[in-house]
Parts: structure tokens; C-alpha cells; sequence
């Protein structure tokens, strides 16, 4: 039925026609958006079968271990076009993010094969890879016979390959020459400013341009906006509170959280250089922050700026991408910035959170697996989440160069790729990989709470917690 | 019976209405959060003013959730199911084995009774995170993975000791004349404990069995570790909606008053036998 | 004695073996059904006295006790010892005030009572996890109802579960809110099912209510306060949901009860050894206060068979 215009669309894909001649020619072929769509896809798919045999493993069952995400939507929405190109059988588990993780560990650490593969983020790769529960993906990536040519995985962007690779080795640097791939990028988030234009507006000012006018600027919003307060970050006492702005506006004075000598780590937070800038952070939250920081995740921080409760907010772009649309009041009103808390930095330098995909250890089908994570982190399919769903943000740099996708966005969300294309270069995780990151983090989180809450003061604090923290690391042989 | 003054009676009407005002208002606001958006909900300061939507109980009862992103799937109703098979079964498989259990121990001064009834009270002093690995270990090498049967197993450990120890308390508070009565009119020992011993302690297994009820409902953990998606119960659907582009309240609360159906209907049928304590103190004394 | 004897005038025969055999004919099925349970026990016992951290696989070891005795020299062990009990016990106390003062107000079988009371089990029926969710958006200092409700009467900027002085008071509320039914039904069906009689003697003779209160009701009912306390107890000692979701054991570590910091040392520290040890102590501290409690329960069930 559509045979003459499956030619239209090889020819485009072979690059033979521009996009603007295939929209042209579809339209009078009559084909809806949506067919033309799925054509599209169909045919970007042949070109990749075509020179490697996707159906090598046809006939097999797989099975996937997801969380609740829109990353995990995205690759539902396509995956007929994995189906039909490689004949392999493939079913999902899903689990809400508050218990995800929970169920991997429980899945993991109990030695089942029931997925072969799941999503996860590049910290718990540093306790699923020295556990042996996941595969070092290098074996499948450096092996022409088992990975497509079209795969180009220099495509990735380097900071993200970087950062989902690690050798073993605690304080080793991530990325090394002899790093094992943990797990692929997938899906990934920067952290930096998403504010509230109108809000800016109302009081005349302009987003910060480091940490000093943060926490300025954050206090004359508070005190001019009359009920929405100054600066979302979070708070709860997790990890997680570390990981975004913090961690981001940290790395940009150059603090690290470990230095690394002869192999031993050492807890490095009580610097002056830290004290001064938990100081700064501490006053901040005290003054401008969220009434109930403390209990403040994720969740809280994107729905206080979605529903007009702050003004703008330090931690992941993609969170403020979300808040920008769907039933939120304030959607529409967003803006997005770069911020390099440190005065004398010359760029943003973000902490990153990766959603990835990784392949369990245990399972019984690790080729046919290693198809399907190669399919999922493909160009094209990157290309369909990109420009069809939210897939933000994509990890590879040729998606962020497909025209579609930056118009999609440019016209939804002024000023989220400049946010983006300033702040890459210098994006990737800054935490030392080591295998004490969740409680030492975790730790770090508390103390931060206790500094906020005024129970312990912030340079003693510092200088406990890092005494505290050098003797946990003595104790499992690492310091 | 006629000397509570007005004064009294005045007191403990605005008592009631100061307890059910605290535990019935979150209630009543989880209620009407389910009639609202999640835009309508978020509004600063909260109101009571909005117009009510049903679509969060279509989406859930239906399985399909229109967004601005276009259609999701929803699993909600599966996770009914499953929340009712495993309540049910198990607090009937708790029953069948905790009455007779507990008439045992009330009735019958046997060696190891005491340690019996004890030792299965401990089963409820393991906390389930202690467990967890091994169980999930030991349930792989049984095949009791992902299945009705294994969670069925697990949750005795919630609902048994909770029958048991409920339920014996009653027996023993039945006097035994009536059942010696019954026996020396040449019945079974098995037909007086059908026909007077059981319907005698029916407050007692009624409250049992509903509370037993409400807890295997609300457990999720061991579902959680043990069993995959397919058999999750209301609990975990419901986080389901705490998803990164948002916590989706009006369906959260809509997934909580969906979910508190069932219990309460159970509760309402079972108030019957509750209330029928009175014409078994009538027996006593 | 007359009961022995009329047994034996029965025509229904019975051989002494089956009256013995009975009890445990009745009672052992129950006890099979949940023996399994022991052999993951004995299991995670035996994690408690390993180094094991899943992470660090090289230095899994067996350590006998160190586990233990790690945990006693450890000043954040004991933090979690006094929080846990005190967590415990206030939850307890005050549901039991609060539930025996509630089933005394409905305590006259009346249509209104018996739906009023069923209505009060609502709170119940709410899993505590999500019940915990929406405390915590009625808390939110700008969409929560309740933080509006406490600024109309002039109190501002109630730090509810983020603030270490009111994180407490937070978590006891919704406990509160969640579990008081619990206690009430029970002690609402003990208190219906009281015999009459001394209650009617007591009438005619003119006692004064609170004597009546505290000398004819509450001890008849003590046998069902006991059991309601002691399975509240046990509940509550164990307490994750409601406290995971609010604060995680924040905020710093005011809340950081056994089954939390057992949770984040499994899950977020793959620490099997550590979290199988505080789970056993956790076990032990839960068996030595329910074995006072049911020590009690027998001695008052004696004293009431012998009053017959």
C-alpha cells in the first residue's frame, strides 16, 4: 500500500532528499502526519538492519526491569519498531521511582534472572559493578561482530561516557583508561537555574550569575514577591539533597569531596574553601529557601516552582522542562539560565544524574540483551524520543544538533538549549566514585540539615563530619 | 441507666464530633482532592472552591490516563485484584488455622501451650526487613517467586498471630458451662465448637478477621521483594503517581479512596457482629 | 472435676488419646503453616555475625559478635535505641488514652455508635505510606490545608516535619491518626462484650461512676487493653512507612528509628551484616517486652478463671 512512498522516505534517510522536499512530497502523497511518522521510523530502522543482522537472536524472550519515567514511556511508545526488527519478544516490569531502586537491589542481590536488563543511574552502578551484578559493557561495545557500525557511541557525549565508566578502584577516576562501561547513557539531567520570568520581572532582576547574586537576588525575591520564596533546592536528608545544585555550585570552586593519595581517600569537606560556600549555601536556605527544606525532594522542589510557591530553582533543567508544561499554573512562565556559582569559573560546571541501561550479570541472554540496549540507546531511537516525546535530555551530541528537536524546544522553552549548550562541555559527575557513596552522601545530607536547623555550627560541623567520615572510611578499608 | 444530665450528654456530643472531625477530615479532604486537577489542588492559600471533575476515577477505573504528553497506561485495577485475592485468601487460610488454634489455647491446658501460642506471637516480632534476603533467596530455590500461593504464605506472618491472640482472648472469656452443657446433650466436640463456641466468640473473630484484613491490605513490602509487577498491590499502583514530571495527587488521592472501598465495605457488613457482643455478656455471669 | 465426670456419663464416646491429641491437633496446623519463617531467621542471624557489605565483597568475613559490639560503643546506635523506644512508647500511650476514651463515648450499641465507629476506622485503611503522602502535602507551609487552617488562628510558619523540635510531634500525629482505631475497635468490642451483671449491681447500688470506671470496668477490660497495647506496641517499634516518607529519619538523625537506619543500611549500603544485627536487636528488645506483657495477660487470665 505505501510502496511508493517507503522510496520517499529510503531516499531521505540515504540523505538524498532534504527534509523540507520529504514533507512536501508526503503531503501530496496524502499521507497523514501520523503514517508519515511511522514510516519514518520503519525506515531509519531498514537502514539500520541493513548491514547487520538484527535477527540473529530472533525468537527470544526478554525482560526489563523499568522505573515509572518518561524515559521508560518514550521507549514503550517505539517499541514495535525494536519488535519488528529483530523478531525478539520483549515484556517490561514497571515500578514507581519511590520503590525502584528498592526492587533492583532486592532483584539483584538475590542472584534472579528474571530481567535481563534495567534502568539505573550511574551511582548505583558503583555498588551493582564491584557486587558483580552487572556486565561490563566493553566486551559488547568494542566488538564489531556483536555491535551495529551505525552505533557511533563517540557519539555519546564524552562527559556521560565518562561517567558511567569506572574501574574498581576506589577514588579511581571515572572514565579511565582501564574503566569498565557499567552501564550505557540513556537519558540525562544538568543542573542549573530555572526560574520564573514573570516573577523576575515583577521585581526587576535578572537571573544570578553566581553564587554571591544567588543568594541576593534570592533575598530580595523573598521579600518583594510578598508569598512565593527566593530559591528551590532540596533538602531531605538523602543523598539526593547533595547530588544537584549543591554538589554543582561546590565543584565550581573546585572543592572536591575526597582527595585521593597512594589509593587512600580522605574526606576533603572541611577545607576553608568548603566552609565558606556551606556558609553561604547554609544562609541561603535559612533566608530564602523553602519553609519545610528539610523534607524537601525532587517532588517538592519542581511542584513549588510549577505551582507559583518559588521563584526559581537551583538543581535539575529537566525538572524545571517538566514544570514548564502539563496542568502546572505557572507553565509557559519559565526560564531557563546557566550558573557557575564560582565568580572567577569561565563556565558552568553541573553535576549530572544519567539515567542508564544496564545488563544483569545474572542473565541467561546477554547477546540478545546486548541488541536490545543497543537499539534503546541507538541514534534513532534517541532521535524518536527527542523529537516525539519528552525525552529530555538526550545524551547524544547529534541529537542535540537535529534541527526538529532544538525547534521543538527553542519554541516551548526559550532558553533551555543555551542553558544546555553552555553548561555540556563541563557537565559529568563530580563525586569520587567509591563504594561508601550512599552513606558517607547520605551522611553528608544530615549534617547539612543539622547546619540549617542551627544545631551544629558550620565549620566545627564540617570538621566533625570529616573526622567522622575518615574513620567510616578506615573501617571498610579505604582511608 | 437515666442520670446522664444535659450536661453530659452535651459534653459527649461535642467530644464525638471533636474525634470525628480529627480522623475523618483528612478523609474528607483526600475526597475531595479527588475531584479536583492537580492545578486546583496546588493553589495558594487552599480553597474549597472548585468544580468537580471525575476524571481521575476514569482514569483509573478505565486504564487509560489522558496527559498533555498524550495517553498512559494504567494498572490500577490489576492491583486491586491482587490486593483483594491476597487479602482474602490469606485472612481465610488465617482463619481456618487460627480459631481452632486459639479455642485450643483458651480451652485446654496442654504441655507447650503457652510456648506454642508464644512462639507463634514471635513470628510477628520479626521485622520483615530482617527476612527479606533470605526469604527472597529461599523463595527462588523453592519456585515461590511471583506467585499468589508464596505471598499467601508470607502473609500468615502478618494475619495469624494477630487471629490467634484476638480470638483467645474471647474463648477464654466464654464461660465453659454452656459448652459443657451443649456436650453433655450427646454433641461432638466438633458441633459445639461449630454451633456454640464460634457464633458465641463472633465479635471477637469479626474484629480479628477485619483487622487482619486491613493490615495484609496495606502490606506491600513483601509483595514488593517477592513478586513482580503483575502482582503489586493498591499500595504500590498508587506511588505509581509519584512520577518525576510530578506527584499526581488528584490521582493518588482518588487511587486511596478507591482502594479504601473494599475494606470498608467489609467493615460495614461486619459491624453487625461487632454490636452482637451484648447478647453474649447476656451468657456470662 | 464435675466437668471431668459428666464427660464421662457422655454417650459420645471419646478415647483419652484424642483428648490429649486435640489441642495440638488444633494448634499445630497454625504453627506449620508460619514454622517456615525460622529458616530465613536463623538465616539473617547468621549474616549478623558476618562482615558482609555487597559492595566490598573482598572483605566478607565471619566476625561472631563484632556487629554487636560495634553497635553498643557507637554513640548513633543509642540514638536510635532512645528514638525508637520513645517513638514507641509515646505512639502507645497516647493511642491508648485516646482509643479507650473513644470506645467509652461508643460504647452504647446505637446505630449512630456502630456506624460513627466504623467511620473511625477509615484513617486505618489507609495504607501508611500514602496516608504519610498526603499528611505531607497537608503540611506544605503553601498548598496544606492544615498549615493554612494554623495561620487563620495565628500560628505562622509551623515547621511541621522539617523542623528538629516539631519533626516528632509531626510523626506522632499522623501515627496517631493512622493507628488510634485500632486500639478503639478492639477495646469497643471488649467493653461491648462485658457481662452485664456487675454493672447492673453496681447501678442499683448507687457507686459512683469512677469507681465503677476503675474498679469493675478497667480491669475487666485489662485482658483487651493488654492485647491491643502489646500488638501496638509491637507495630510501632517496627515503624518505616510513616516516618520513611515524611522525613527519612530526618531531620539530622531526630528520627532515625530501627527499621530506618536498618532500610538505608540494606538498600542504600548494600550493609547485609550491619542491618541483619540491628534487626536482630530490634528482635530481641521486641521479645523481652512482649513477654512481660503476656506474663501479665496469664496472670490476669488466672485470676479471672479462678474468680469463676
Amino acid at each position: 500500500m505505501y510502496d511508493k512512498e517507503k522510496g520517499l522516505f529510503e531516499a531521505f534517510v540515504a540523505k538524498k532528499m532534504s527534509r523540507r522536499e520529504l514533507i512536501q512530497a508526503t503531503g501530496k502523497a496524502g499521507l497523514s502526519a501520523s503514517a508519515a511518522g511511522f514510516l519514518l521510523t520503519q525506515a531509519q530502522t531498514r537502514a539500520m538492519a541493513a548491514d547487520f543482522d538484527w535477527m540473529k537472536y530472533k525468537g527470544s524472550k526478554l525482560k526489563l526491569l523499568l522505573n515509572k519515567h518518561p524515559y521508560a514511556d518514550a521507549m514503550i511508545a517505539n517499541i514495535e519498531t525494536f519488535k519488528s526488527m529483530t523478531g525478539m519478544d520483549i515484556s517490561w516490569d514497571i515500578f514507581p521511582e519511590d520503590v525502584y531502586f528498592d526492587k533492583v537491589t532486592a532483584a539483584l542481590s538475590s542472584g534472579s534472572t528474571e530481567y535481563d536488563a534495567f534502568m539505573t543511574g550511574a551511582y548505583m552502578t558503583w555498588t551493582y559493578g564491584p557486587a558483580g551484578w552487572i556486565t561490563d559493557l566493553n566486551e559488547f561495545i568494542k566488538d564489531p561482530a556483536k555491535t551495529n557500525p551505525n552505533y557511533n557511541w563517540e557519539d555519546v557525549l564524552p562527559g556521560l561516557r565518562a561517567s558511567t565508566s569506572w574501574n574498581g578502584v576506589p577514588g579511581g577516576e571515572l572514565g579511565s583508561a582501564d574503566a569498565k562501561q557499567w552501564c550505557i547513557p540513556w537519558g540525562y539531567e544538568l543542573n542549573n537555574i530555572s526560574y520564573n520570568k514573570k516573577m523576575f520581572d515583577k521585581v526587576g532582576v535578572q537571573p544570578p550569575k553566581n553564587l554571591g547574586e544567588m543568594v541576593e537576588i534570592s533575598a530580595k525575591l523573598t521579600k518583594d514577591l510578598g508569598g512565593p520564596y527566593g530559591i528551590g533546592v532540596r533538602g531531605s536528608r538523602s543523598w539526593a539533597t547533595i547530588h544537584p545544585g549543591f554538589l554543582s555550585g561546590y565543584a565550581n570552586f573546585g572543592e572536591k569531596d575526597f582527595t585521593v593519595a597512594d589509593g587512600k581517600l580522605k574526606a576533603a569537606m572541611n577545607t576553608a574553601g568548603s566552609k565558606s560556600f556551606h556558609a553561604d549555601w547554609v544562609k541561603m536556605i535559612q533566608d530564602s529557601g523553602p519553609k519545610n527544606w528539610s523534607t524537601y525532594t525532587w517532588y517538592q522542589v519542581g511542584t513549588d516552582l510549577g505551582a507559583g510557591a518559588s521563584a526559581m530553582i537551583f538543581d535539575a533543567d529537566i525538572l524545571g522542562y517538566f514544570m514548564n508544561g502539563g496542568d502546572n499554573k505557572e507553565k509557559g512562565n519559565l526560564g531557563y539560565a546557566p550558573f557557575a556559582a564560582n565568580p572567577n569559573a569561565s563556565a558552568p560546571t553541573p553535576n549530572v544524574w544519567i539515567w542508564s541501561l544496564a545488563m544483569n550479570n545474572a542473565g541467561t541472554q546477554k547477546d540478545a540483551t546486548w541488541y536490545f540496549l543497543q537499539w534503546a540507546t541507538s541514534v534513532e531511537h534517541d532521535l524518536f524520543g527527542a523529537r516525539k516525546m519528552d525525552f529530555v535530555n538526550p545524551v547524544r551530541a547529534s541529537v542535540w544538533k537535529d534541527e526538529e528537536f532544538r525547534n521543538r524546544i527553542d519554541k516551548s522553552y526559550p532558553g533551555y538549549l543555551n542553558q544546555h549548550d553552555v553548561s555540556a562541555p563541563g557537565a559529568k559527575i563530580y563525586f569520587t566514585a567509591q563504594p561508601l557513596f550512599f552513606d558517607l552522601t547520605t551522611l553528608w545530607a544530615e549534617n547539612l540539615q543539622k547546619m540549617v536547623a542551627k544545631e551544629i555550627p558550620v565549620d566545627e560541623g564540617l570538621d566533625t563530619m570529616a573526622a567522622e567520615i575518615d574513620k567510616k572510611l578506615a573501617e571498610a578499608g579505604l582511608g | 441507666m437515666d442520670h446522664t444530665s444535659t450536661f453530659e450528654k452535651t459534653l459527649r456530643g461535642v467530644l464525638i464530633t471533636l474525634v470525628l472531625v480529627f480522623f475523618l477530615f483528612p478523609i474528607v479532604w483526600i475526597f475531595l482532592m479527588s475531584l479536583q486537577t492537580n492545578e486546583t489542588i496546588l493553589r495558594i492559600p487552599p480553597s474549597l472552591a472548585f468544580t468537580p471533575i471525575i476524571d481521575n476515577y476514569t482514569a483509573l477505573i478505565t486504564g487509560q490516563l489522558r496527559t498533555a504528553a498524550g495517553s498512559l497506561q494504567l494498572n490500577f485495577m490489576q492491583n486491586m485484584f491482587n490486593s483483594v485475592l491476597l487479602s482474602v485468601c490469606s485472612v481465610a487460610v488465617s482463619l481456618v488455622l487460627g480459631v481452632p488454634a486459639a479455642y485450643a489455647f483458651a480451652r485446654f491446658k496442654f504441655r507447650l501451650g503457652e510456648d506454642i501460642a508464644f512462639t507463634l506471637l514471635s513470628f510477628r516480632f520479626a521485622p520483615a526487613l530482617l527476612v527479606l534476603l533470605p526469604l527472597s533467596l529461599y523463595f527462588k530455590s523453592l519456585g515461590l517467586t511471583n506467585t499468589y500461593v508464596g505471598l499467601i504464605w508470607v502473609y500468615q506472618l502478618i494475619c495469624l498471630p494477630l487471629i490467634l491472640w484476638i480470638v483467645r482472648g474471647y474463648f477464654e472469656d466464654i464461660s465453659p458451662d454452656i459448652e459443657h452443657a451443649y456436650r453433655i446433650a450427646g454433641n461432638s466436640w466438633w458441633q459445639t465448637f461449630r454451633k456454640i463456641s464460634i457464633p458465641l466468640a463472633k465479635p471477637g473473630i469479626a474484629a480479628a478477621g477485619l483487622l487482619a484484613f486491613i493490615f495484609a491490605w496495606n502490606n506491600f513490602v513483601f509483595a514488593l521483594i517477592l513478586a513482580s509487577a503483575d502482582k503489586q498491590p493498591v499500595t504500590v499502583g498508587a506511588l505509581a503517581f509519584v512520577t518525576a514530571s510530578g506527584i499526581q495527587y488528584g490521582q493518588i488521592a482518588a487511587a486511596i479512596i478507591i482502594s479504601i472501598t473494599p475494606t470498608l465495605a467489609l467493615a460495614l457488613y461486619a459491624q453487625r457482629y461487632l454490636v452482637e457482643g451484648l447478647s453474649m455478656g447476656a451468657v456470662k455471669g | 472435676m464435675t466437668a471431668a465426670a459428666t464427660e464421662m456419663r457422655t454417650p459420645v464416646k471419646q478415647s483419652r488419646f484424642m483428648r490429649r491429641a486435640l489441642p495440638y491437633l488444633l494448634s499445630l496446623p497454625a504453627l506449620l503453616m508460619c514454622i517456615g519463617i525460622l529458616i530465613p531467621f536463623f538465616t539473617a542471624v547468621y549474616y549478623s555475625m558476618l562482615r558482609y557489605r555487597m559492595n566490598l565483597p573482598a572483605m566478607k568475613g565471619f566476625i561472631w559478635f563484632d556487629n554487636y559490639l560495634n553497635f553498643f560503643t557507637d554513640p548513633k546506635f543509642w540514638n536510635t535505641v532512645y528514638i525508637s523506644l520513645t517513638y514507641a512508647f509515646l505512639t502507645v500511650g497516647l493511642e491508648l488514652l485516646l482509643g479507650l476514651g473513644i470506645a467509652l463515648l461508643l460504647q452504647r450499641p446505637s446505630r449512630f455508635n456502630n456506624i460513627a465507629s466504623i467511620l473511625l476506622l477509615l484513617p486505618l485503611m489507609t495504607a501508611p505510606a500514602l496516608a504519610a503522602l498526603m499528611w505531607k502535602l497537608m503540611t506544605h507551609p503553601d498548598f496544606g490545608i492544615l498549615s493554612y487552617l494554623l495561620t487563620v488562628i495565628g500560628v505562622q510558619n509551623f515547621k511541621w516535619a522539617s523542623d528538629p523540635s516539631t519533626a516528632l510531634f509531626t510523626v506522632l500525629l499522623v501515627d496517631m491518626w493512622v493507628y488510634t482505631p485500632f486500639i478503639m475497635i478492639l477495646l469497643l468490642a471488649g467493653l461491648r462484650s462485658l457481662p452485664k451483671a456487675p454493672f447492673e449491681a453496681a447501678a442499683l447500688d448507687g457507686v459512683p461512676r469512677s469507681f465503677v470506671f476503675f474498679r469493675i470496668t478497667l480491669p475487666m477490660l485489662m485482658p483487651y487493653i493488654i492485647t491491643a497495647t502489646l500488638f501496638r506496641l509491637l507495630d510501632s517499634i517496627q515503624q518505616f512507612d510513616i516516618i520513611y516518607a515524611m522525613t527519612q529519619g530526618g531531620p539530622g538523625d531526630k528520627l532515625l528509628v530501627f527499621q530506618v537506619q536498618a532500610y538505608l543500611d540494606f538498600f542504600q549500603a548494600t550493609n547485609v551484616g550491619r542491618s541483619a544485627a540491628l534487626m536482630i536487636i530490634l528482635w530481641a528488645i521486641t521479645y523481652a517486652l512482649s513477654n512481660v506483657f503476656i506474663k501479665q495477660w496469664l496472670k490476669l487470665r488466672e485470676r479471672a478463671h479462678g474468680a469463676h
